[in-house]
């Protein structure tokens, strides 16, 4: 017996969970709702910070990382990708933060910088998907790293947005 | 759904399987039907895509109905596919009672579904679906074949006869849209047509649409080839005339919206007229060799370049794979209990081996192209660039065939051009200052690509004004890259135009007559794994020369470690290894040597390059890896050889552009990168720098 009805593919699937939700609460669709930022939530040293999904491309397990002379410190080295050589940042020392053995948790946010340039970001867990009214981000005062651009609320918590342009500009002359 | 009686056979659990696929394409059908009705009634063209969804669909009900055989039901959706088909081409017009009769189907499709398991019902249906089966095939019949309608264009029948069935279809559709349909000639050398032809075509596409495009009938000089591509645009041929680009198209007037629209769906169109208004027909003579350079053309595939780049990925694993299936080997061979099998496999193993190498050599051969579209597109850039600066130079290009890797010759075009640029802009001087130098007023700039081995070199050699070296040291001076008191070759003088500091200036360029981003186009070269030199003479010209590896290919690296750190250096930069005693090395001037045989060798410790801890150094063996660049040689000390790998060198990606010696990244057999040193950057920092300590 053929199986009824199509599965929506991975590219629709959160279009199908708005409307899914919004089934839910009666049939409206908040067309406001379909115009909601995703941001991709990771922890770093206890924080939450974020980083707009559009920029992320996948995201792997540790693996091992092969160390890259004549590079700043915060660029751990170079890992594999199905046969793509990346260099992997750590989020950790890009915020002025001590570097710490790799955790369980750990996970490699693989991102394409503005310029189509692929990069590995290390961070401690990946936590989930938000999504948030654009309207609710607020600009955060410059902190020191000069890494986080926003702010955005959660609960009694702040998400910080992280400026994927800045870290990934690293001064090669150290 | 009708009702099924009693019947002589209980509906199977194949036949509801059967029922309810079925039922699923024919819903498809049924939108794709109402589409088309509305597209009809709408005036809008049809869509070829419903049309061949609408084909799939039949096909798919008719190869079910066989698999479940039911033969009814199989021959009918063969009837629609003819239709369906003679719609796709053009050959049944949509105007016709074609979309009925499928419609009629569909119905009666959905009738004999309900009688699945109803052998009586069935054979009474037998007799109305013969009665549809035949109108079908009417409707296919009842259509025009031979009447095509273009017997009122101006246009060669040879040309018209050269047409596909769906460029017929397309013509019919054009002139049924009351668009202008015009022919346009042009003659193009054979080198660059695909570049003309290519413009050609995008500025039809801009106003309509390019029908066909084919070889022209007549004779053409050697060199050249003409080609005819037919179109149907929405602005008269005048208006295209100063539209088209370069190659001195002309365009000629096939019909015009004026004209009386032929192409009305006719029925049974009676005799075709035989030559009535066609003119100026060379068909006798031109028609064979038309055809058989059609041929010639449709016989080439354009791939994406990605597409190469996969297969040519997973012939590398497939490399690297193979090497860890002969380590297991020797292994295998190794023991006694299993020696045999090893051999065995090893046998086998080497067969795999040499298809393997041929597939590599095969997959390598398809990416190959010549340098002559690059050196062509240079020769553009510099025509223009000889107008706006108001020099006369004259570009001489030598081995335009030599063929290169698709994704080097693609990487090299900014290089190159940057190179040429350069010596354009700076190099050659103006008129009136050759002219008191007393040369040539006319200045030269040769480009010559020449094979070496596995490499190619790039020569772009002209005789301007050369580097001046006295302004290239003071400048480099200024920016502390060279000590006032520091004594250096003429040789050492010249790399100094590929320092970063050096080249972004401009006071240089102009003194030196070169320089602009020369490190860029060091980096970029590097990044393929080729060099660059200088050579110049004041006065007299400057040959810079890029030599790159002729493909991205495999090739065979020693793999050596230094602590935990295992590193790749390419085979080809190897010159030999040694095995020395610590207290070998000796010390001068901060630099550490060896006596090799007779000679002072440079030796470089990897660890201390490379900041990596290593074994505290005390009376340990080490090995020295001799790697040599021209004439200088240099002793990299490493702890360990790991032996010899296949290597596919990769780029690697990521904020830090370029790491100073380090040429990319390889993966060995297991998921670890490991780094390709880059062994000319090493070499030459072993001569250059001064010593940090």
């Amino acid at each position: 017996m053929s199986t009824a009805g199509p599965v929506p593919d991975s590219v629709t699937t959160d279009r199908w969970d708005t409307l899914a939700r919004a089934a839910a609460r009666g049939g409206r669709v908040d067309e406001e709702e379909l115009d909601l930022r995703q941001l991709l939530t990771f922890q770093v040293d206890g924080a939450p910070y974020a980083l707009p999904v559009e920029r992320v491309r996948e995201i792997v397990r540790m693996r091992p990382i092969t160390p890259v002379p004549r590079v700043p410190v915060e660029v751990r080295g170079v890992i594999s990708l199905r046969g793509e050589i990346v260099q992997v940042v750590d989020l950790r020392m890009r915020l002025g933060l001590p570097a710490i053995e790799p955790l369980r948790s750990s996970r490699i946010v693989v991102v394409h910088g503005e310029s189509g340039q692929v990069a590995g970001v290390l961070v401690d867990a990946v936590t989930a998907v938000l999504r948030v009214p654009p309207d609710s981000i607020v600009a955060a005062a410059a902190g020191e790293s000069g890494a986080v651009e926003a702010l955005c609320p959660r609960g009694e918590d702040f998400v910080s947005l992280i400026d994927l342009n800045r870290v990934l500009e690293i001064d090669a002359g150290s | 759904m009708p009702r099924r009686s009693g019947g002589s056979r209980q509906s199977s659990k194949a036949d509801q399987e059967f029922i309810s696929e079925a039922e699923e394409i024919l819903e498809q059908m049924r939108e794709g039907l109402a589409d088309l009705a509305d597209a009809r009634a709408n005036g809008q063209e049809i869509d070829p895509d419903r049309v061949n969804a609408l084909f799939r669909s039949a096909h798919s009900l008719k190869a079910l109905a066989g698999m479940f055989g039911f033969a009814p039901i199989h021959d009918l959706a063969h009837r629609l596919e003819d239709v369906l088909d003679g719609l796709r081409l053009g050959r049944v017009s949509i105007e016709g009672p074609a979309l009925e009769r499928i419609d009629d189907a569909v119905k009666l499709f959905a009738a004999q579904l309900g009688l699945v398991g109803d052998e009586e019902g069935l054979a009474r249906s037998r007799t109305a679906i013969e009665e549809l089966t035949a109108s079908i095939q009417q409707v296919i019949e009842g259509e025009p074949s031979g009447g095509d309608g273009f017997d009122s264009l101006d246009l060669d029948p040879s040309l018209l006869r050269a047409l596909t069935e769906y460029e017929e279809h397309r013509l019919r559709e054009s002139l049924r849209r009351g668009r202008h349909i015009v022919l346009v000639d042009a003659t193009f050398e054979i080198v660059s047509f695909e570049e003309g032809l290519q413009e050609i075509s995008s500025t039809l596409r801009e106003v309509g649409e390019v029908l066909s495009t084919l070889p022209a009938p007549g004779e053409a000089p050697d060199s050249q080839i003409r080609f005819s591509l037919l179109a149907a645009t929405d602005v008269p041929a005048s208006e295209l005339g100063t539209r088209l680009p370069g190659g001195e198209p002309s365009v000629r007037v096939v019909s015009s919206p004026g004209a009386p629209s032929p192409a009305k769906p006719k029925r049974r169109a009676p005799e075709i007229e035989p030559e009535g208004g066609v003119e100026d027909a060379p068909a006798a003579g031109a028609d064979p060799g038309a055809m058989e350079s059609l041929k010639s053309i449709s016989d080439t595939v354009r791939v994406d370049i990605r597409k190469l780049d996969d297969l040519m990925n997973l012939v590398g694993e497939l490399v690297i794979q193979r090497g860890a299936i002969g380590d297991l080997i020797s292994r295998l061979v190794s023991q006694p209990g299993t020696a045999r099998v090893g051999n065995d496999l090893a046998k086998v193993h080497k067969a795999i081996d040499r298809k393997l190498r041929e597939l590599q050599s095969a997959v390598l051969d398809v990416r190959m192209v010549p340098l002559r579209q690059v050196f062509e597109k240079v020769s553009r850039v510099v025509r223009g660039l000889r107008r706006d600066l108001g020099k006369d130079v004259r570009l001489e290009i030598r081995g335009a065939d030599t063929e290169l890797d698709k994704l080097i010759v693609e990487s090299l075009v900014d290089p190159l051009m940057h190179v040429v640029r350069n010596a354009l802009d700076h190099a050659i001087e103006p008129v009136d200052e050759r002219v008191a130098a007393g040369k040539d007023p006319e200045g030269r700039i040769r480009i010559e690509a020449l094979q070496r081995g596995n490499h190619v070199v790039i020569e772009v050699a002209d005789d301007g004004r050369g580097i001046d070296l006295a302004a290239l040291r003071a400048r480099a001076e200024q920016r502390g890259l060279v000590e006032a008191d520091e004594t250096l070759s003429d040789k050492e003088i010249r790399d100094l135009v590929f320092a970063p500091g050096i080249s972004t200036r401009s006071e240089v360029t102009e003194t030196s007559g070169r320089g602009v981003g020369m490190d860029v186009v060091r980096n970029n070269l590097t990044a393929l794994g080729g060099i660059v030199n200088v050579d110049s003479l004041e006065g007299r010209g400057t040959t810079i020369a890029m030599t790159l590896p002729i493909t991205l290919a495999i090739i065979q690296s020693l793999i050596v470690s230094v602590g935990r750190q295992r590193y790749a250096i390419p085979l080809n930069a190897v010159l030999e290894t040694l095995l020395i005693e610590a207290s070998e090395i000796q010390r001068s001037e901060g630099r550490e040597l060896l006596n090799l045989r007779g000679e002072a060798l440079v030796l470089r410790r990897l660890a201390t390059e490379f900041d990596l801890p290593s074994a505290p150094s005390g009376d340990e063996k080490l090995f020295a890896v001799v790697v040599g660049m021209g004439e200088l040689r240099v002793g990299l000390l490493v702890e360990r050889l790991e032996g010899q790998q296949d290597t596919v060198i990769k780029p690697i990606q990521g904020p830090v552009q370029a790491v100073r010696g380090i040429a990319g990244a390889t993966e060995l057999g297991d998921q670890d990168p490991v780094l390709v040193l880059d062994v000319a950057a090493l070499v030459e920092d072993a001569f250059r720098r001064r010593e940090a300590a």
